[in-house]
Order: structure tokens, then C-alpha cells, then sequence
């Protein structure tokens, strides 16, 4: 069976058994190569996909799936997704009244070209990247591409489809100068395959790597930093979750209660749309069938709205964003989609740090508490230049504590993929910050 | 699961396509997740992954595909898609038929009790017992409960004759407390796991779960922020071997080794931490989170001393590792699943027990950390650098556990850290975890006894 006429047959089970069902089908193509000085070491092809349900019994939802399209494990599942809404105690579950939401292409030819000259891209960045001063070795460059279809199909009404696709360039590499070694990595991500530029995608990862060798050990204290776009998206990465209206609503989240007051200084405007043009995470609907539109979610420093779905919208008496997301494996969440931090107009720092990476972020990081303590690799600034590269030291803080203390925005986005979403932020002026060293 | 003849036909196509070495690896995992928030279930989830991922060797270029199309003509076209991906080089020379040797699992981890022998009020029970348990006192204002359980048989076949297939299942009970006083707020965890079924309840009561993650987060609402700067650190035993899974274990798979992106490639022989430390992978403890009979490349798995006496002797060795730097395999091919070629992976990776007691540890630390519980860690094998997350940690004062802090992370470079450690106690544990890199996430336990670190650079507040 094909994932739509898995759908057709859930659909069709599902309403013989008079239970309410919502059908996730999903497709994707995938081609990869990782290359490395010059050769060839790892070419991935993939299909893959399912179907997820979601099933809602007397107000109780269940779920489960299967990449098994054979009519003995779509039943299996229909089975398992009742039991699993039997389960709850509480009676809150619903499914929205859905729509008919057309079918959509955002991919179109954007991915349409030789598998050859996909493969010569990676063999590009890597030769490029080698050709560096300082750059020790290249320990991976890599191209890959996905392709991605979605079918959803409600036994309330909705129907509809879309599919997108994205294809990335990166490269890690390790440099070296003396007995000073640095790992370090870039990639760039788009919607269109001649979008990529293996020049500039070598440049900047030798680039960002080979500054911060002979780093010197930042000492211990309180200064001004400067977060490049790579280190804030990953801030932001790790506590969107904040915004969610689902942990809003399970009592997880500190911004709960405080949609209108200032939550952020000033210059902080945060917005998530899910309909910009090549947008990564751009698309039409979301994974309840509510149609997509740009949310602000913090205007001049003022929260404005959180990120919901329905049932999240319902609890909290919010309007829907739309923001259900689903995998055909996994359960109704609510993510971001395109989330970025408004530009500026420009930042300059005298004394302090600039904060080019953050690692350890998934353990770093606390979403609940809003506490992190992360290692970082940066430079010092001292008179308005940089004086010289700063490792060995970790940043500590309160991520909303810190939104109240930026003071100024870079003019440019640049985009970062994080767990769930794609983040957009500009270089972030933060006046104060712990920086613990030696 | 599948056909012989038609596993053959694949594997010879890929040969007469020019691959010197074909592995099909096919898998079907029965999943189920429950997940409660304070009594209420938040999440039920039933699933069945169903796919198989064909990897072809071309000497050390590697081509991989997955599908989830496991009819003969998804098989073929995928095998087919494949060698033409991979143009070029064509021998057609390929020999013919196979002639497999079976290897079936003898049932070394095998559950007692099976996940299809209870019914899912039972499973919501322990979980209510568990939540019952986390909640220690008033302050305890929230409680997460999840149960997660995978059931995964495998069949692994190459050119090479192998005919490996394995059961595993897994079963993890996760709690965590979140208490709150005034404005502060701070969770607790405790999350055991093994290669067993059910019965994973008889080996740790759900109450004494519940208790122990409850008590935590009083324990961390009472914290202080960490101290920041660099002094000895006490790392505490169990999950506190996450810091040498960090530090030391990726550094040792071929993965990086292979492509000297490692500080530790080339380098058997020496020593290359402190004498104090002998750091041991091994896949067969008997029902370890981080156990299988058979790695996932069909190897059996095994024991193997990575570092004794503070003295380099091996390296965690898949397939392509062996291939490239000419080492032994080591039963150490793992992958999250088919849709991930395998790589060189830890499975149970511990220091073994030394000789001191705990007390004498802390006796000559004037001021330090005592880094009891960890959260996650993260390493670059290329430079060393790593971080890791301190979940529970005390202040040392002459010698004295003294009060808790919060917020520390531990931050340092693997190969100077464990040429610092000074004196290891003898009370080993291990502790389960989640470990990700190139083949995905993977089941792991980390562990090893009290231990001392001369010198730490300690993330906390700098004031």
C-alpha cells in the first residue's frame, strides 16, 4: 500500500468503527554524500515513510503508527491508538473540524540536478576548505537533501497535501597553528539545490574555526557579550519551548500568565511564520489542518502571544496560531516554524566577549528553570577590536533575565537550524553577563 | 522476516554492481511510550518501525539506502537505485550464491517478563506508584512519569556469510519532579534501564524511583549557584562515568580514530592517563542497557579493555574501522536503526573499581566540587574539549561535603582530565543513557566508581 491508501484504509476502518481518527502520511527522499580529502566515503539513499494516528474515544486521544503498510498493522494500530486513548482519565481530547486544504508543491524544481553534480559540490567545499591556511585536515564535507511529502486526512474533513524539500552543504575541519588545535564546522541550508555556493560555505567554516586558534583562557568574571547569530540561534533553540503553549498550559513554562508585560528589553521583537518565501520550515497548514499565518510572539519587548495548537488554544482561551506539529511517529506537539529575532540597527562592543559558539546546549540548557551554563569558545574585545581568541570558559545565566539585558541588534539575519524549528537572529548585545574561566 | 534466497539475490546483485562487501540489515521494533504528567496520561504512543538499510562497501567508500519497501521489488530497485549512485568501477566478476551461517540469539538478555504478558492498566500502575513516590513533600509540585519500551529483532546479513538475527528489548521507567519554593524552581530525575522486559519493576521499585527523583529537586531547591573556576572535583559513581564516556570513550571509536580526528589515534601503548584509570567497553553484561549478543553488523559483542593501568591497549572497532586503520573488530557496529549506516559505538563503558575508600577521597580537598549526579555531556574528539552538565553537586570544604549548588558545568579538555584523576574508589555502578553521534542514538551505560579530579574548570557564577 501506498501512505495515501494506508489513509483511504485507516479512514474508512476508522469511521466502520464510529471512532473519530486523524491520518498522518508521510514521504521522503533522501540523498546524501559525506566526502573527505577528495574521496568519496559515505553515499546515503533513502525512502522513507508511514502513517500516524491519532484517535480521539469519548474525548481521550491515543496514538500510534507503522511504517508496515499491510492492512494486519494498520489495524494493529487503530487498535493499540483506542487502548492507548482508554487509558485517560481525563476527557479533553478533540479533533478540529477540519477542511478541505488543497495541494501544494513549495518544493517545485528546486531539487533537480544530476546526482553528480551534488556530489561534486561536497567534493568542492572539501578541496576548497583545504586549500586554507592553517587547516589541518577536513573531517567531513557533506551534501544531502530531503525531500518531504505530507498527506493528512481527518475523519472530521480535513484533506489536503504538500510537499518541500531542502538541501545542505557543510564541512568540519580541524586547524592547527603551533600546538593550538580547533574543531570546527559550517553549513548552509536552502530550498533550492543552485542556492548552494561551495566557496562561500568553505570560507566561513575555515574562517570561523581558524580565529580561534592559540585562544587564551578568559578570566573569570562579569563582562559584555556579543552573541554572533550561530550562538543566539542555539540560545533560542534550546528555550522556544518557553512559547509553547502546550507547556505553557502544563504549567512548565514561566512566561505563563504574562502575555502583555514586558518580558524583554526593547530592541527584542520575536516573530514565527511559517509563510515566508524559502522559508526551511515553511508550509501551508499544520498538522491539525490549521492554516498557516506569521505570529509576533514578543513585540519592542512586550509578550504578545504564545505558540498553540488547538487543544493548547482551547486550555489556555488563546487564539491558534497553528502550530500542532506531528511525525507520523510521535505525538501532537507544538513547535516553531521559521522563528526569528527582528534585525536591528547594528551593535558595536568596546570591552567584553564575543560569543561565536556555545556547546553541551542540550544539557546545558534548562527550559523550565530558564538557567543555563554552557561552554562557549568566543574572542575578547578590548578597545573595539578584537584582541585575541578566549576558550576554556562557560556562560552562565537566565535566558529571560538575559532578553531583558539586550541592548542592541545586528542589521542581518542569518538562519540556524535547531531541534524542531529553523531559528533567524542577527548578532545579539547583551550588556552583562557571568563568564566563568580560570 | 525475510526470505534467504531473496537476501542472496540482493547481496549478489551488489557485488556483480562493483561493491566488495554488501550488508542488509532489516529490522521490525514494536515501540511503546507512556508518559503521565501529575496522574493524567499525556502521551500513549504504539508504533512499529519496519525497514532494512543495504550498505555496500567500494574498498572504504561506503554507499547506504533504506527503505521501508521490503517487497522483492523494493529490494531489487533499492540495490539497483544504489550500484547506480555509485557508477563506475563495475567488476562483474561478482560471485554467486550464499552460503549463510545462522546465527540465532541463545537468549542471554532475553526478558522474563514479556511486554505483551501485561496489560497497559498494569504499566499505568507502576507509573502511578512511581509519581506517589516523587511526591516527598508540598514543594513537589509537579511529577513526570514515562514508561518506554522497545522491542527490536534484527536480522543482519552480508557477503561475507553471516546470517546474524537478535532479539533485544528494552524497557526504561523515567521520573521527574519539578519542585517549586516561592520563585525557584528545580527538577530531579532518576531514570533506570535495562535489556529486560516487565521485570524491570522487581529490579527497581517505582516508589524508590519516584523517591529518589523527588528528592532531588528539594535537594537542588536548597542549592546555591555553583562556585566558578578551576579546583578538585569529586565525581560521583554511576551516571558520574558520563564525564569519561565524554572525555575519553568517543575518543577511542574508529570513527574518529580512523580519520585521525582523534587525540587519541595512533597512540596504543602509551600512557595516556593517569595510572589510577582502567576503562573497560563491554556489550555482554548480562541484561545492560547497552547489551546485545550481536552488534549491528551481526558481530558478537564482547569485552574490551580500552585502557588499563592508565596504558592505551584498544579502540572501539566497527567493520569500516577495521578496514581503515587494519584493528581487530571489536563487536562495537552500532546504529539506531535501519535507516543509519553503522559506526564504531560504545556499549557498556565503565572505569573499574580501585582501591580507596570514598571518605579518603574528599579528605585532602581543601575547596571543591562534589559533582554527585550528572546531567549530558558533549565532546570534539578532533581538539579534546568537552562539557558536561552537573546535575547534583556540594561544595567541599576541608575535606567536608558541605552544601549544595546548582548550575555547575564542568568544562576541560578529555585527555588532560584523566591524566588528572588521583585516586578511584571501589564502588562501581553503571547508569543508563542515551548516547548520539553519527549512527544516531543509541542505548549506553556509563559508569565507574567515586573518583578524584586534581583540577576541573568549574562553570558556576562568577561573582
Amino acid at each position: 500500500m501506498t501512505p495515501e491508501e494506508a489513509k483511504a484504509y485507516l479512514l474508512r476502518r476508522a469511521r466502520e468503527r464510529g471512532v473519530q481518527v486523524e491520518v498522518l502520511g508521510v514521504w521522503d527522499r533522501e540523498l546524501g554524500f559525506r566526502v573527505r580529502e577528495g574521496s568519496v566515503e559515505q553515499v546515503t539513499r533513502a525512502d522513507r515513510g508511514g502513517v500516524g494516528v491519532r484517535v480521539v474515544i469519548r474525548e481521550r486521544a491515543g496514538y500510534a503508527y507503522t511504517e508496515q503498510l499491510t492492512p494486519e498493522a494498520l489495524d494493529w494500530i487503530l487498535r493499540e491508538a483506542e487502548e492507548n486513548a482508554s487509558l485517560q482519565r481525563e476527557a479533553v481530547a478533540f479533533l478540529p473540524e477540519g477542511r478541505a486544504l488543497g495541494h501544494h508543491d513549495l518544493l517545485g524544481e528546486g531539487l533537480a540536478a544530476s546526482a553528480d553534480s551534488k556530489l561534486a559540490l561536497a567534493l568542492e567545499v572539501d578541496r576548497a576548505v583545504r586549500a586554507q591556511e592553517s587547516v589541518r585536515r577536513v573531517t567531513a564535507a557533506w551534501y544531502h537533501e530531503r525531500e518531504h511529502h505530507v498527506h493528512l486526512g481527518s475523519t472530521e474533513g480535513a484533506e489536503g497535501s504538500y510537499r518541500t524539500g531542502v538541501a545542505s552543504l557543510g564541512v568540519g575541519l580541524v586547524a592547527q597553528a603551533g600546538a593550538s588545535l580547533k574543531q570546527g564546522y559550517h553549513a548552509d541550508w536552502q530550498v533550492s539545490f543552485a542556492a548552494l555556493e561551495p566557496g562561500r560555505t568553505a570560507l566561513e567554516a575555515a574562517r570561523r574555526t581558524t580565529r580561534l586558534l592559540g585562544a587564551r583562557r578568559l578570566p573569570t568574571g562579569r563582562y559584555p557579550a556579543l552573541f554572533e547569530p550561530r550562538a543566539f540561534a542555539q540560545l533560542l533553540g534550546a528555550f522556544w519551548v518557553l512559547w509553547s503553549g502546550k507547556a505553557v498550559a502544563e504549567g512548565k513554562s514561566r512566561l505563563r500568565g504574562r502575555l502583555g508585560e514586558q518580558v524583554a528589553s526593547e530592541p527584542v521583537t520575536l516573530v514565527d511564520d511559517p509563510t515566508l518565501a524559502a522559508g526551511l520550515q515553511s508550509r501551508p497548514f499544520d498538522a491539525e489542518g490549521t492554516p498557516a499565518r506569521r505570529t509576533v510572539l514578543v513585540e519592542r519587548g512586550v509578550l504578545r502571544s504564545y505558540l498553540t495548537h488547538s487543544q493548547s488554544a482551547q486550555a489556555l482561551e488563546h487564539a491558534n496560531t497553528g502550530h500542532a506539529w506531528r511525525s507520523y511517529r510521535g505525538v501532537l506537539e507544538v513547535t516553531p516554524t521559521n522563528l526569528y529575532l527582528q534585525p536591528g540597527h547594528g551593535v558595536s562592543l568596546e570591552r567584553g566577549v564575543v560569543v561565536a559558539e556555545l556547546m553541551g546546549v542540550h544539557a546545558g540548557c534548562n527550559p523550565v528553570s530558564g538557567q543555563f551554563s554552557l561552554q562557549a569558545l568566543g574572542l575578547w574585545v578590548e578597545g573595539g577590536e578584537v584582541a585575541y581568541p578566549v576558550e576554556d570558559f562557560a556562560v552562565c545565566g537566565d535566558f529571560l533575565e538575559l532578553l531583558r539585558h539586550v541592548v542592541a541588534l545586528g542589521d542581518r539575519l542569518e538562519w540556524e537550524p535547531v531541534p524542531g524549528a529553523v531559528v533567524g537572529t542577527p548578532t545579539v548585545l547583551v550588556e552583562d553577563l557571568s563568564f566563568a574561566g580560570s | 522476516m525475510l526470505d534467504r534466497d531473496l537476501v542472496a539475490e540482493v547481496l549478489a546483485r551488489a557485488r556483480r554492481g562493483g561493491a566488495d562487501f554488501a550488508e542488509l540489515y532489516v529490522e521490525r521494533t514494536r515501540r511503546r511510550t507512556l508518559r503521565l504528567l501529575n496522574g493524567e496520561v499525556r502521551e500513549a504512543l504504539s508504533g512499529l518501525d519496519y525497514g532494512a538499510g543495504l550498505r555496500l562497501f567500494y574498498g572504504i567508500e561506503v554507499v547506504y539506502a533504506y527503505t521501508n519497501d521490503l517487497t522483492p521489488q523494493g529490494l531489487r530497485q533499492l540495490v539497483d537505485d544504489l550500484v547506480r549512485l555509485r557508477a563506475g568501477q563495475v567488476d562483474s566478476s561478482g560471485r554467486g550464491g550464499l552460503d549463510f551461517r545462522v546465527r540465532a540469539p541463545v537468549g542471554l538478555h532475553a526478558p522474563s517478563v514479556e511486554p505483551e504478558d501485561r496489560p497497559k492498566a498494569y504499566r499505568l500502575e507502576r507509573l502511578r506508584e512511581a509519581e506517589a513516590g516523587a511526591r516527598v513533600d508540598g514543594r513537589v509540585r509537579d511529577v513526570e512519569c514515562s514508561l518506554l519500551e522497545w522491542d527490536q529483532e534484527v536480522v543482519v546479513a552480508n557477503t561475507d556469510g553471516t546470517w546474524a538475527t537478535d532479539r533485544r528489548v528494552r524497557t526504561r521507567l523515567s521520573v521527574m519532579a519539578i519542585a517549586q519554593d516561592g520563585a525557584e524552581v528545580q527538577t530531579g530525575v532518576s531514570a533506570p534501564g535495562l535489556s529486560v522486559g516487565l521485570e524491570l519493576f522487581d529490579h527497581h521499585s517505582p516508589r524508590e524511583i519516584g523517591r529518589a527523583a523527588g528528592e532531588q529537586a528539594l535537594t537542588l531547591l536548597r542549592a546555591r549557584p555553583a562556585p566558578a573556576g578551576t579546583m578538585p572535583v569529586v565525581i560521583g559513581n554511576g551516571f558520574g562515568g558520563v564525564i569519561f564516556h565524554e572525555a575519553l570513550g568517543h575518543l577511542l571509536e574508529t570513527t574518529a580514530v580512523a580519520r585521525k580526528a582523534s587525540v587519541m589515534a595512533d597512540r596504543l601503548g602509551e600512557e595516556v592517563a593517569s595510572p589510577a584509570v582502567t576503562y573497560v567497553d563491554d556489550g555482554t553484561l548480562p541484561h545492560g542497557w547497552g547489551s546485545s549478543e550481536v552488534d549491528d553488523e551481526g558481530a558478537p559483542t564482547g569485552r574490551t579493555v580500552l585502557i588499563e593501568r592508565g596504558v592505551l591497549r584498544g579502540y572501539l572497532v566497527d567493520r569500516w574501522g577495521a578496514r581503515v586503520t587494519g584493528y581487530a573488530p571489536t563487536g562495537s557496529g552500532r546504529r539506531q536503526d535501519y535507516t543509519l549506516a553503522p559506526t564504531s559505538r560504545m556499549r557498556n563503558t565503565f572505569v573499574e573499581a580501585g582501591e580507596a575508600s570514598v571518605e579518603s577521597l574528599f579528605e585532602g580537598v581543601e575547596f571543591g566540587l562534589y559533582a554527585k549526579d550528572m546531567g549530558g555531556g558533549q565532546v570534539r574528539p578532533g581538539s579534546g574539549e568537552y562539557n558536561f552538565a552537573v546535575r547534583e553537586a556540594y561544595v567541599i570544604r576541608k575535606g567536608r561535603v558541605e552544601e549544595p549548588v546548582r548550575g555547575a558545568m564542568l568544562v576541560g579538555k578529555g585527555p588532560e582530565t584523566v591524566r588528572r584523576v588521583v585516586a578511584v574508589a571501589s564502588d562501581r555502578r553503571n547508569a543508563p543513557g542515551m548516547c548520539g553521534s553519527l549512527s544516531g542514538t543509541v542505548p549506553v551505560e556509563v559508569g565507574q566508581p567515586h573518583l578524584l579530579v586534581s583540577a576541573i574548570v568549574v562553570g558556576g557564577e562568577a561573582r
